[in-house]
């Protein structure tokens, strides 16, 4: 057997094993009756239970469709607002200050308001979770563009390029990375919003799972909800590093060199 | 036949810092030309006037004739640092600089510079991946694949060990004897202004001024070792030292021969 040094991933899983073992031997033996906080082995079997029954797909895609909306109207608009207010002079000082004012409302503070406006169901949840999204994409976007190397857009202007050719040539790529770290935040953002839609008020989705095994007292369902959280939400932040790979391979970090 | 004339140029910046006065600077068709001077003296604020990524306060800038009026398509510059655009690799950061050209033409040329700077095999690396030294060698295909009449130097090799130093001096005259741009080129090193250029223009800080232009009549190639190429380099630092004794910074005095200070 290779020894725990050769794949240093083995270590971080110590702990959870140990714990899991430790907690499931608890119950089996009876010292502990893991009502409130099952064992490994309870939660599993609940997990196959709710996939089987189709219920768990169900509320998976309901979380997911929310996300997906979510992020894609709250990602583009917080880009092209980026873009926008990071490009001219005139829209930065006619924009920024009230999309500033507006950040420092703290989001969840517009769920009243919005389900006044949007309704209980499917708009309002979508528009707090695009709220999420659009700040931290916004901020990134902007700040980027502020900080790309005037020295690069010299290069630019020297070689000919005219002020949309420096956009897409110079600044565009300069600003790539700082776009998916500002994307990988917004999704992290737009997970906590989902949750926050689907406890206001859902009759499906993992939100709805969490708040439908509080009331029933069903701590393994929570359970299950909150790991299979934890796995889209690692799962969906992977695709979009993925993705961002072979666009920065270019740069010379630690990652790139991986 | 005058190739770029730098006619009484100020410039004096937006906080108030006068960084030059009155410059007078006339290059010939494919000659070089190397604008001496320590730091602070506006060697790099000229460049940047001349490139059009500023505008002289006063004064004018002709190319061929022409007033300058923004970037110049026959104008191409290396930089103090080698500027390569980090996500291009090497042999499209090369082909930038050639926006002009269509493709089969841009890629044959990049190629043929490629192999000419020594870095044949090289095209599909990442700029990260090269040498100080050889990322310089880039910027300077990226700057010639354009066949420019201008070309710009600020120092290019001033950040290099002496051995790449001199092997980039060897590359730049043996482009420019192949393509024969005029070359306006900014150093502070005597050597290397003595190596390179067939006129010297010595500059003085506080405002940066004119000191003295001189002529440089060795025959090239220039033998480094002989004691014309040292007679030169001793007129010349003889004048960077004339330039010192006399910097009185509000003293104006007389430029160039028989030239007449306006402010006389
Ligand atoms: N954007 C600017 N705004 C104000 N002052 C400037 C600016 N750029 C340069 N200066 C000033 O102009 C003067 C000339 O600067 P410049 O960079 O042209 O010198 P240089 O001869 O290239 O020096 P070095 O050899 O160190 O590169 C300096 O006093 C500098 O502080
Ligand atoms: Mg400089």
């Amino acid at each position: 057997m290779k020894p725990l040094a050769a794949r240093p991933w083995l270590t971080g899983l110590i702990i959870p094993v140990v714990l899991g073992v430790t907690w499931e031997l608890t119950v089996r033996t009876g010292v502990m009756t893991g009502r409130l906080m099952p064992p490994p082995s309870r939660l599993l079997d609940s997990a196959i239970t709710l996939a089987r029954s189709g219920e768990l797909g169900l509320h998976v895609a309901a979380t997911m469709t929310r996300i997906g909306l979510g992020f894609l109207f709250g990602a583009a608009a917080g880009t092209l607002m980026g873009v926008l207010t990071g490009a001219s002079g005139l829209a930065m000082r006619l924009l920024d200050p009230s999309i500033q004012a507006l950040r420092a409302i703290p989001s969840l503070a517009w769920v009243p308001l919005f389900i006044l406006w949007l309704g209980i169901f499917e708009t309002s949840k979508l528009a707090l979770i695009a709220m999420g999204v659009f700040f931290p994409v916004y901020l990134g976007v902007l700040s980027a563009i502020q900080n790309v190397d005037r020295k690069l857009i010299e290069v630019g202007r020297v070689f000919g390029l005219s002020t949309t050719g420096i956009a897409i040539r110079i600044t565009g790529p300069a600003v790539m990375p700082a776009w998916f770290a500002a994307l990988r935040t917004g999704l992290g953002l737009g997970f906590m919003f989902v949750v926050a839609a689907e406890l206001m008020g859902a009759s499906e989705g993992l939100g709805y799972m969490l708040l439908d095994g509080q009331q029933m007292g069903r701590a393994d369902t929570i359970l299950v909800a909150m790991i299979v959280f934890a796995l889209l939400g690692k799962a969906c932040d992977s695709i979009l590093v993925a993705i961002s790979v072979p666009l920065l391979r270019w740069q010379d970090t630690v990652r790139a060199r991986l | 036949m005058t190739k770029l004339a730098i006619n009484h140029v100020n410039k004096t910046y937006a906080d108030g810092t006068e960084a030059l006065r009155d410059i007078r600077v006339h290059a010939n068709e494919g000659e070089i030309v190397a604008i001496l001077g320590g730091s602070g003296c506006g060697k790099t604020t000229l460049l940047r006037l001349v490139a059009g990524l500023d505008r002289p306060s006063s004064g004018a800038i002709l190319v061929g004739g022409e007033p300058i009026e923004g970037t110049h398509k026959t104008i191409s510059a290396v930089f103090q640092e080698p500027r390569l655009l980090p996500w291009l690799r090497v042999a499209a950061n090369i082909e930038f600089g050639g926006q002009l050209l269509d493709t089969t033409e841009r890629q044959r040329r990049a190629a043929a510079l490629l192999e000419r700077i020594g870095l044949a095999g090289y095209g599909g690396r990442w700029p990260r991946d090269l040498s100080g030294g050889q990322q310089q060698r880039v910027a300077i295909a990226r700057a010639l694949i354009g066949h420019p009449g201008v070309l710009l130097l600020d120092e290019p090799f001033s950040a290099l060990d002496p051995f790449t130093r001199a092997s980039l001096h060897q590359l730049v005259l043996g482009l420019w004897a192949e393509l024969k741009p005029t070359i306006l080129m900014v150093t502070h090193d005597v050597d290397e202004a003595v190596t390179l250029a067939d006129r010297i223009v010595i500059m003085r800080p506080k405002p940066g001024r004119v000191h003295e232009t001189m002529a440089v009549d060795l025959p090239r190639p220039r033998d480094r070792l002989a004691s014309p190429f040292d007679l030169m380099k001793r007129r010349v630092m003889r004048s960077i030292d004339r330039s010192l004794a006399e910097d009185l910074p509000t003293s104006p005095k007389p430029l160039g021969p028989g030239g007449t200070s306006p402010w006389l």
